[in-house]
């Protein structure tokens, strides 16, 4: 029964599998999603993730979104198999919700973080077998500690918290020292930062993955394809529209790129 | 025994009877279309009636705590993994009720030899656009109804027809903004709270444990004169919580389902309640 509102539980019940391995020697290539990243700044959390899915050195698509809501107070952002993620974020979806409403109360901040180390955990089996590799990074707003926070994933289902940031996927390395470099001796530290600086901040550091990883797509300005990025706040998630990204891009980006 | 078709029959009549009465204590529950969504409004003291299904659904019950729990359970099971297995917009409250809820209440109800259900609810389903909003209600018995516009539990079906002419008789409440609606379904509350504390003339028969003065005003006030109903509803707020729940149709994320906070219902109260709210 699903009295202790545990819907992943329920589901189980009901015949369904979740994470079953897949056979890697095929040689096929499965497509994986990259660059996302989280940093903290003035108001809240921001999260951005370039739109680029590729299986091998074959761009699959542009149009990816790795930002996944999960509900009004928390996003996934995803890097690895989106096959997975996009079911991880689906059984998630589905389990907050299925709390809330059969025990009248919202799943808390630690129960949400422990709700994706287990499906990571459940999920060991196929990410060793090559097959559904998920480092997801999850960011959401914490009601009792009146805070917005990040969490970072191994894929075994270990959870580490990003204090000021935390980065994932193929493009992740070069952006994490740049990140660094920015908190630490920058003009301010990322915490402080204004949302527009925030998202510009962003939109920068994307370009940056996408000059040298293959993997990571930058912004495509004929198709006004932008990243996304969206801010978690007191107030819930929010997503930074495209215009406003074109124009801060436009702006404070590519000026920079061209010169 | 009841082995006999006749007996059968007989036991099944107790039945209705027992349950019947079981009702007269209950708070009725109204849902409405308005022109932002849906309004579900009811009075409890401390147990909640009125509950979030789905996105787009909502669940206002009477009866028995613990049989509602259940049902509300199993509603939830149900929706939940029919949304996750197929998709969100698969889960909708005709098949809830048809494929979920009737068939377990009519058993229990005519399984003699067990404990019915003590139940009747209400399900509200915000559409895609007003004219597809719909409700359902479900009595103890697994009959159920299907309507637009709006719906009532009471306490019988002389209760609710009673609520339904009121909401009838309000023209153009679909289109109403959300105080003007939830003035109206105070209202329609109040003609059903006050139908069923009345002396019914057709049985005759006193309701147990109900005090005979407060059945002399409901007589008085049930004329569905609008400043006698929002009287009594000002009397029953002074002493039950009022609950309040909408379904936005333009709120925020997938889930529509969204509970009034106190603060937000003492702004809402027509004057002639607010005056002797605490506050």
């Amino acid at each position: 029964m699903g009295m202790q509102g545990d819907f992943f539980q329920l589901l189980k019940e009901q015949g369904y599998q979740f994470g079953n391995p897949v056979a890697a020697s095929t040689g096929m290539e499965i497509p994986t999603a990259t660059t996302i990243l989280a940093l903290k700044y003035r108001d809240g959390v921001l999260v951005a993730g370039d739109r680029r899915a590729t299986a091998g050195n074959m761009v699959m698509y542009d149009r990816t979104d790795k930002v996944l809501e999960i509900d009004r107070h928390s996003v996934m952002a995803i890097a690895g198999v989106p096959a997975t993620a996009y079911e991880m974020v689906r059984v998630l979806e589905h389990s907050f919700k299925y709390y809330r409403r059969t025990q009248l109360q919202e799943l808390s901040f630690e129960g949400k973080l422990r709700a994706v180390s287990k499906l990571l955990k459940e999920n060991v089996a196929a990410a060793l077998a090559g097959t559904g590799a998920v480092v997801p990074v999850f960011a959401g707003y914490d009601h009792d500690q009146g805070a917005a926070k990040i969490y970072f994933y191994d894929i075994l289902g270990a959870e580490f918290e990003g204090v000021e940031y935390a980065v994932s996927g193929s493009g992740s390395p070069t952006i994490r020292g740049i990140l660094h470099y920015m908190n630490t001796w920058g003009p301010q530290p990322l915490a402080t930062l204004p949302e527009e600086q925030a998202t510009v901040q962003a939109l920068r550091l994307l370009a940056s993955a996408a000059e040298f990883d293959s993997a990571t797509g930058g912004v495509n300005r004929e198709l006004n394809l932008y990243p996304v990025v969206k801010l978690i706040t007191e107030a819930g998630v929010q997503t930074v529209a495209d215009a406003t990204l074109k124009r801060l891009y436009e702006a404070e980006v590519a000026r920079m790129v061209q010169r | 025994m009841y082995e006999e078709p006749y007996r059968w029959v007989e036991a099944v009549g107790n039945r209705r009877q027992y349950l019947d009465e079981q009702f007269t204590q209950g708070a009725p529950v109204v849902a409405l279309t308005y022109a932002d969504g849906i309004l579900l409004v009811t009075v409890s003291r401390g147990t909640p009636k009125l509950y979030e299904i789905y996105d787009r659904i909502a669940l206002g019950g009477m009866g028995h705590p613990a049989d509602l729990e259940k049902l509300r359970f199993s509603l939830l099971e149900m929706a939940h993994v029919e949304g996750f297995n197929r998709s969100p917009s698969d889960v909708t409250g005709a098949r809830l009720m048809k494929y979920g809820l009737a068939p377990a209440i009519k058993q229990a109800f005519e399984e003699i030899y067990k404990a019915p259900f003590i139940v009747k609810i209400l399900l509200a389903e915000l559409g895609p656009k007003p004219e597809r909003d719909a409700f359902l209600t479900i009595n103890y018995d697994g009959t159920f109804e299907e309507s637009r516009r709006w719906a009532g539990l009471g306490a019988t079906p002389a209760v609710q027809a009673q609520m339904g002419r009121y909401l009838e008789s309000q023209a153009g409440c679909e289109q109403a903004p959300l105080a003007q609606a939830f003035e109206t379904a105070l209202c329609a509350w109040a003609v059903g709270a006050l139908a069923q504390t009345a002396p019914e003339p057709s049985t005759g028969e006193s309701t147990p444990g109900s005090d005979p003065s407060e059945k002399a005003a409901g007589a008085v006030a049930a004329t569905e004169d609008k400043a006698a109903l929002l009287a009594h509803v000002r009397k029953t707020v002074a002493e039950k919580s009022l609950e309040c729940v909408l379904l936005e149709r333009k709120g925020p994320g997938s889930s529509k389902y969204r509970a009034l906070r106190p603060d937000e219902l003492g702004t809402l109260f027509p004057p002639a309640v607010k005056a002797s709210t605490p506050t």
